[in-house]
């Protein structure tokens, strides 16, 4: 099995900890990852409401490359590129009108693209192509005694309708308790993390993820577990701030999914970007604690 | 023109007010229309379609002689009835009428007059020119049939039936439940007068079911519908209620019957027995007993007995009945539940969760507890006697079953047997251990005491045959004579002193003549015979027992826990092992030599077939060899004897399988003389058939039609369906461990032949039955028919189907409420406080789950209820449409929760629609009372603290949209508003009337607003929530307008057919058939005989799909000819 796989850009900077561990994850379970070429900005900018057509182009640019390379699958991590991706498919599907414009745009680059590329999320390939039992029979450790919020963030079951529920997701859930875990009483599974308002109205953000982290620690999580990298940094990098302003006592470890994956298929710390987390997770031998939880 | 004569037509043109007048040119549209050929006069007016206007046409029609009239007007869906009308009244034909729409297809949708106006006189020239091909047409006239059929018993059915009973016929009114009610009897109080649902509804229940001419029929459901307006036939399916009208509504039965499920009236929160009534209320009075699938442990047995029933008592504690229900199928319980190879457990659906119930454990149980208790076990009476005796050879399983058939029915039976103790091989075959004899004894004498007599040593073939028996007087005889004949094993050196026939053996054990056995026995053989043999050898004194197979472990036939017994007390089993020689000193066995065996391809057995492995022969030392290869009757002996009776190749009878008859008249057979070494139960199964097969025979009725038990091959499904229709999946039932069976323990028991197995204690037996997952939810323990004082109940009640013929019907099918847990976000399913609309109407209800109480999942009282309207209407994702009810029955909880608790009720609402008579009143006086209201969608419903140990409290989270505030309101229970839908078998139905659906889903009105009650089906009209959601005030009146319409139809006698229809013209028609699949109302049929397809006329609805598609063009559609429509186009294309 290979899939042709497209990082973007966030997995290249701050989200480096999800491409290291998604590429550690693929390796153990045997499953090929190729990289797709000159990949180029998904297009999940604002750019969408300048120019529709330049936008749509830009991001359909990289499907014409995929399908160039002969690929039904292209696999897009970062939950943002996934939406976009998905939305450039469709919008292509639904408007001939834009789709002309976009193929004569593509046709000056010397592409083409005809709508053959399924664009999936990673979480959706190991559960329902690899599958839950192939990976529990690779695990090569217990997840016994971690107790984890799933965090699924808003992007990834809508408002493209994909491959889980919309209000209430359980893939993370099903493939972690099959590895021994525990998910904890999560509610605010598919809430905001607050997105670009981290930058532009921090008020907003900062409470919208102190609930999101003080849910998970009341209901006892040892971390959160994300699967887009605009969630985590998010949920990671202003846990100062937000225990100075609104009084709290944060320490919650946020990992992206395919880290603890990776733990439970026994890929080392170092080859799943684990010493790049700001809180670290303090891992025991056999069962995986941390520091999470509110004073 | 020319055509039809001299055309003389009149033209009018509307002005509609200023409807048409304000965008199109009317005078110049006259103008035009009055230079058109063929026209008689044009006028145009203010309002066609009033008296004046329509009188001006009459006028005209008189004075001018006009014989063609074009009204150019609104859309043809409005008045072309009534143009239509007005030229009939003037003695014109109607359909010598045409209408232009100038106004929906051109005043209304332009803007620019200059335009308009000529799009106008296209559309006025082309009516012009096609109505002057228009013939006269004439509607057939059928007689109307002053039957009625109601589709639905819910309050529109009801309301319907009992004004149609009023003038027609026949009603029937047919309802799928067992009562007539539908949801409205769910309901505590209705809005806006907070009357009693019940108080209002049941007095009119009972009117139906008093009035003469309704002819109630519950549990039934409409199959099929044949035939068009005036003349329907209706098949109807009538399921069977299992309780007559005897039924006196007393109780008594709910009290006994073990069974209890899920109560669907109840919206599945309280629970019933599987004999129930509905609600107290309910109409018809009786009850009925919920049969869903036979239980597969009775279909297994080949006597079919009772076991779910008696499992089910046995939960109960009920021993007595369960006894006696046992003893009413099977002579012999002691011994099966000894000794049965249980195909009952192994069919049992419990062993899709865990491990099948012990059934044949729990039989043990229950004769072991008839004999420890001062319990008086009389065989029952026959009830009639008979005087032609009956002889039965053999007194073994199926000799003994068959005698105390025969007796129950009144023969007087003797049975013949050869060995000094009947039993067969339950006396001589089945080992103490395992079946102490003074328990067969028990059994014996119980036949005994009904009159059957036994007479031992008497040897057929030996001491008499059956001609001796005939001179007897014995007018039939069955021949049970059993396999106790032992398969020799065909090696030299078998005939040395020591090498015994395993059933010699046995047989020698019981009857206490002593064998020496020495110390080495080998037990050739796999089966329960060589298992027997082994476990006996060990206890007569052989200290090394061992078993030589000659296949492995998994081929060996004989049960898994009978080897696993032999194993536990010593015995050791050699697979893969076959003797090839018997090895003697002195004329006496010394040991044998073997050879290893390999396995090879499969045989006819389907078992792998044994192959011996060359140069592998070893030796090994016995004192003796016992042979349990196999056995064959003994016909061989009785080759004289069994005259005229044809035999097999291994010497089974041959007999017919459904009869069980041998080839000489009066004889039958059954048991292992039929089908070689077998089981009890089997034989047991056979020797019930042919009491059966031999009564009939004595009577002289021809031997068919048989009730007793032959069983029928079952396919099993697997762990993701569900016992019957209330239960979970197999796969989601909660795992318990079955009760094991205590035994003495190995090394002790083998010394001696006390019984191995100890039986279950009360309380072991009553924890075992309570695993039955009651399959089927009636277990036919007989229960209820014990108790039942009028002798109502009656098990063998069956579906019956009934055809009627009735003239018009009504479907008024009704609805169902949305499934809430399809909304994730409110949790419904998921917490245990947040119910669905009818959950908490039952709730309210003074007949429901919790007497009236508002409370909570643990009891106690709500402090806070949320009320959520919308959920799953006005949504997009779910249902577009609002469901009309649900603002007003919120406002009558709101009223009920202050009216009985000290809560704080919240109503979340979008949109507070309180539209009809006394609504905005109860609104007011509601609000009053207190209630908050918050206008805004809720967004979830969720935990309140977010810790999972503390339980209870609800949070419902919103956006209170009047103050633009997000809010979270803590409460403890949430009722959701769900959407009414239509039922689930919507489009089956919808197939079956020949009715359309709207886009919302219910059933289509032939017009909105001017015919709710019609359909598109001529005859069939629609009322109620089937059509559309309403509340109770409106569902009445719309179906006291379909009875209305229909008994208007009835007092005419006649209805006319509308001839726009189709024809086919039979000199063109070619035969293709291409037409018959493309008509939607099934109207064409194919003559054979003729080679032509023809039109029904009552039937076609001139919808013109053959018109088009005939390849011959041999179809006409009567008012709209090639001719008509060709000159329509050429005036619209002339200007």
């Amino acid at each position: 099995m290979e899939y042709l796989y497209y990082p973007g850009c966030s997995l290249e900077s701050s989200g480096r900890a999800y491409d290291e561990s998604l590429r550690a994850v693929f390796k153990a379970l045997g499953v090929g990852l190729k990289e797709l070429a000159d990949w180029n900005c998904c297009g999940a900018t604002i750019y969408m409401s300048v120019d529709e057509a330049a936008s749509v182009a830009i991001s359909a640019r990289n499907l014409a490359i995929a399908e160039g390379d002969g690929a039904r699958d292209l696999i897009a991590p970062c939950s943002a590129c996934y939406t976009v991706l998905l939305k450039t498919n469709r919008f292509l599907k639904e408007s001939p009108e834009l789709k002309a414009k976009v193929d004569h745009l593509l046709k000056q680059a010397g592409l083409s693209y005809n709508l053959s590329v399924n664009v999936r999320h990673p979480l959706d390939v190991l559960v329902n192509d690899i599958g839950v039992e192939v990976i529990a029979l690779s695990a090569q450790r217990s997840l016994e005694g971690m107790r984890f919020a799933p965090y699924y963030g808003c992007q990834i079951v809508r408002p493209e309708r994909g491959f889980d529920d919309c209000e209430f997701p359980v893939a993370m859930d099903r493939l972690f308790e099959r590895l021994g875990a525990e998910p904890v009483y999560y509610p605010l599974r598919t809430r905001c993390c607050g997105g670009m308002l981290m930058t532009t109205f921090p008020e907003v953000a900062l409470h919208l993820v102190d609930e999101l982290l003080s849910c998970a620690a009341e209901n006892g999580a040892a971390c959160i577990v994300t699967t887009c990298p605009m969630c985590q940094v998010n949920l990671e990098a202003y846990q100062k701030r937000i225990n100075s302003k609104l009084k709290r006592a944060h320490r919650m470890p946020v990992l992206f999914f395919t880290q603890l994956l990776g733990l439970a298929l026994g890929c080392s710390e170092r080859s799943l970007g684990l010493h790049r987390s700001l809180e670290p997770l303090t891992v025991t031998a056999g069962a995986a604690a941390g520091h999470g939880g509110q004073a | 023109m020319s055509v039809n004569g001299n055309v003389r037509t009149g033209v009018y043109i509307c002005h509609c007010g200023v409807n048409i007048a304000q965008t199109v040119d009317v005078e110049a549209v006259r103008e035009f229309a009055a230079r058109q050929p063929g026209v008689a006069v044009a006028r145009d007016y203010r309002f066609m379609c009033s008296d004046p206007g329509q009188e001006m046409i009459r006028e005209d029609i008189n004075q001018l002689g006009l014989n063609r009239v074009v009204v150019a007007a609104c859309s043809p869906q409005m008045h072309e009835l009534t143009f239509r009308r007005a030229c009939e009244n003037a003695g014109l034909n109607r359909y010598l009428f045409q209408m232009a729409n100038i106004r929906e297809q051109c005043s209304w949708i332009h803007d620019d007059r200059k335009a308009a106006t000529r799009k106008a006189e296209a559309l006025v020239g082309a009516a012009i020119r096609r109505v002057a091909w228009h013939q006269p047409l004439l509607p057939r006239v059928e007689a109307m049939n002053p039957n009625v059929l109601v589709v639905g018993g819910g309050i529109a059915g009801i309301q319907a039936a009992l004004e149609l009973a009023e003038g027609a016929g026949e009603v029937y009114l047919v309802e799928r439940q067992s009562t007539i009610g539908g949801q409205m009897a769910k309901f505590d109080k209705t809005f806006p007068t907070l009357d009693c649902a019940s108080c209002i509804l049941t007095p009119k229940m009972v009117s139906v079911s008093h009035r003469k001419n309704i002819r109630l029929l519950t549990l039934s459901e409409v199959t099929a519908v044949e035939g068009y307006v005036g003349n329907f036939t209706v098949t109807v399916r009538q399921r069977a209620r299992y309780v007559t009208d005897k039924c006196t509504s007393c109780g008594d039965c709910t009290k006994v019957c073990p069974v209890h499920v899920p109560n669907w009236f109840d919206e599945l929160r309280s629970q019933r027995t599987a004999i129930h009534k509905a609600f107290p209320q309910a109409v018809p009075n009786t009850y009925v007993i919920d049969k869903q699938e036979r239980p597969p442990c009775k279909e297994a047995c080949p006597i079919g007995q009772e076991a779910a029933g008696y499992v089910a008592l046995i939960r109960a504690g009920k021993f007595e009945q369960a006894i006696r229900l046992v003893r009413s199928k099977n002579p012999l319980p002691v011994i099966c539940g000894r000794v049965c190879y249980h195909p009952c457990e192994t069919e049992c659906n419990r062993g899709f969760v865990d491990k099948p119930v012990a059934i044949q454990h729990l039989k043990r149980f229950l004769t072991d507890w008839e004999m420890t208790h001062e319990y008086d076990i009389q065989p029952p009476q026959p009830s009639e006697r008979h005087s032609e005796p009956v002889a039965v050879i053999g007194a073994g399983p199926a000799g003994l079953t068959c005698a105390h058939d025969l007796a129950l029915r009144g023969y007087p039976v003797t049975v013949f047997e050869a060995l000094p103790a009947p039993g067969g091989m339950l006396a001589v075959g089945i080992p103490e251990y395992r079946l102490p004899k003074r328990l067969l004894n028990f059994e014996i004498d119980y036949i005994r005491r009904m009159g059957v007599q036994i007479l031992t040593d008497r040897r057929f073939g030996r001491d008499f045959t059956l001609e001796d028996l005939e001179r007897q007087g014995f007018k039939a005889v069955f021949i049970a004579i059993g396999a106790h004949q032992g398969l020799p094993l065909g090696v030299p050196g078998e005939e040395a002193r020591g090498v015994f026939q395993g059933t010699a053996f046995l047989a020698r054990t019981a009857l206490g003549i002593p064998q020496p056995l020495g110390p080495r026995v080998a037990v050739i053989g796999g089966g329960n015979t060589a298992i027997d043999c082994a476990r006996t050898a060990l206890r007569s004194g052989a200290t090394e027992v061992s078993i030589l197979y000659r296949r492995s472990r998994g081929e060996m036939p004989a049960l898994p826990e009978e080897i696993a017994d032999a194993e536990a007390e010593g015995v050791s089993i050699v697979y893969l092992t076959a003797p090839v020689e018997v090895l003697s000193r002195d004329g006496r066995v010394s040991g044998l030599r073997c050879v290893r065996m390999e396995l090879g391809e499969p045989d006819a057995s389907g078992r792998r077939r044994p192959i011996p492995v060359p140069g592998s022969e070893f030796e090994l030392e016995f004192s003796s060899v016992i042979v349990a290869i196999g056995q064959r009757p003994g016909t061989d002996a009785l080759a004289s004897a069994l005259e005229g009776i044809a035999l097999a190749r291994d010497g089974a009878i041959q007999v017919n399988a459904e009869t069980l008859e041998t080839t000489r008249k009066g004889v039958f057979a059954g048991g292992d003389a039929c089908l070689g070494p077998a089981t009890v139960i089997a034989a047991m199964g056979m020797g019930k058939r042919a009491a059966e097969a031999i009564a009939k025979y004595l009577r002289g009725e021809p031997l068919r039609d048989f009730t007793t038990h032959m069983v029928q091959p079952r396919y099993r499904r697997g762990e993701s369906f569900r016992p019957h229709s209330y239960a979970p999946l197999y796969r989601d039932i909660e795992r318990a461990e079955r009760v094991p069976m205590r035994k003495l323990p190995g090394e002790e028991r083998k010394h001696d032949f006390r019984e191995v197995e100890l039986g279950y204690s009360e309380e072991e037996a009553m924890r075992e039955a309570s695993r039955c997952l009651n399959c089927g939810v009636c277990v036919e323990c007989m229960e209820c028919v014990r108790v039942c004082e009028p002798k109502a109940v009656d098990h063998g009640m069956k579906d019956e189907t009934v055809q009627l013929k009735v003239g018009q019907i009504l479907v008024a099918s009704g609805y169902r409420t949305f499934d809430a847990s399809r909304m994730v976000q409110y949790g419904y399913g998921l917490y245990p406080n947040v119910l669905s609309a009818l959950e908490f109407e039952r709730m309210l209800s003074a007949t429901g789950p919790t007497g009236g109480r508002i409370q909570l999942a643990n009891g106690s009282e709500p402090r806070a209820v949320a009320i959520v309207h919308c959920v799953g209407s006005r949504d997009e994702n779910h249902h577009r449409y609002c469901s009309r009810v649900c603002c007003m029955y919120a406002l009558k909880f709101a009223h009920l929760v202050k009216d009985r608790t000290r809560a704080e009720v919240y109503n979340f609402y979008i949109d507070m629609r309180a539209f009809g008579k006394g609504y905005e009143e109860f609104y007011s006086r509601v609000l009053d009372e207190g209630m908050n209201v918050i206008r805004g969608k809720v967004a979830e419903v969720v935990r309140a603290s977010w810790s999972q140990q503390e339980e209870g409290a609800l949070l419902v989270r919103c956006e209170d949209t009047l103050i633009g505030r997000f809010r979270e309101i803590p409460v403890d229970m949430v009722v959701l508003c769900n959407a009414i839908e239509p039922q689930a078998d919507v489009e089956a139905v919808r197939r079956l009337f020949g009715l359309s659906r709207s886009p919302d889903g219910f059933f289509l009105e032939r017009h909105p607003k001017l015919d709710p009650v019609a359909t598109s089906t001529d005859g069939v009209f629609v009322a109620g929530c089937a059509q559309g959601p309403k509340d109770i005030p409106d569902t009445v009146a719309q179906a006291s307008a379909a009875a209305a319409r229909m008994l208007g139809n009835i007092a005419r006698g006649s209805v006319e057919i509308d001839p726009v229809r189709a024809e086919v013209d039979e000199k063109l028609c070619g035969g293709c058939r291409l037409c018959n699949t493309l008509c939607p109302y099934h109207a064409i049929e194919y003559s054979e005989q003729d080679n032509v397809s023809r039109i029904n006329p009552a039937v076609c609805k001139g919808c013109g799909t053959c018109v088009a598609a005939c390849p011959a063009g041999a179809i006409t559609g009567f008012g709209f000819s090639q001719q008509q429509v060709e000159a329509e186009l050429e005036g619209l294309l002339a200007v």
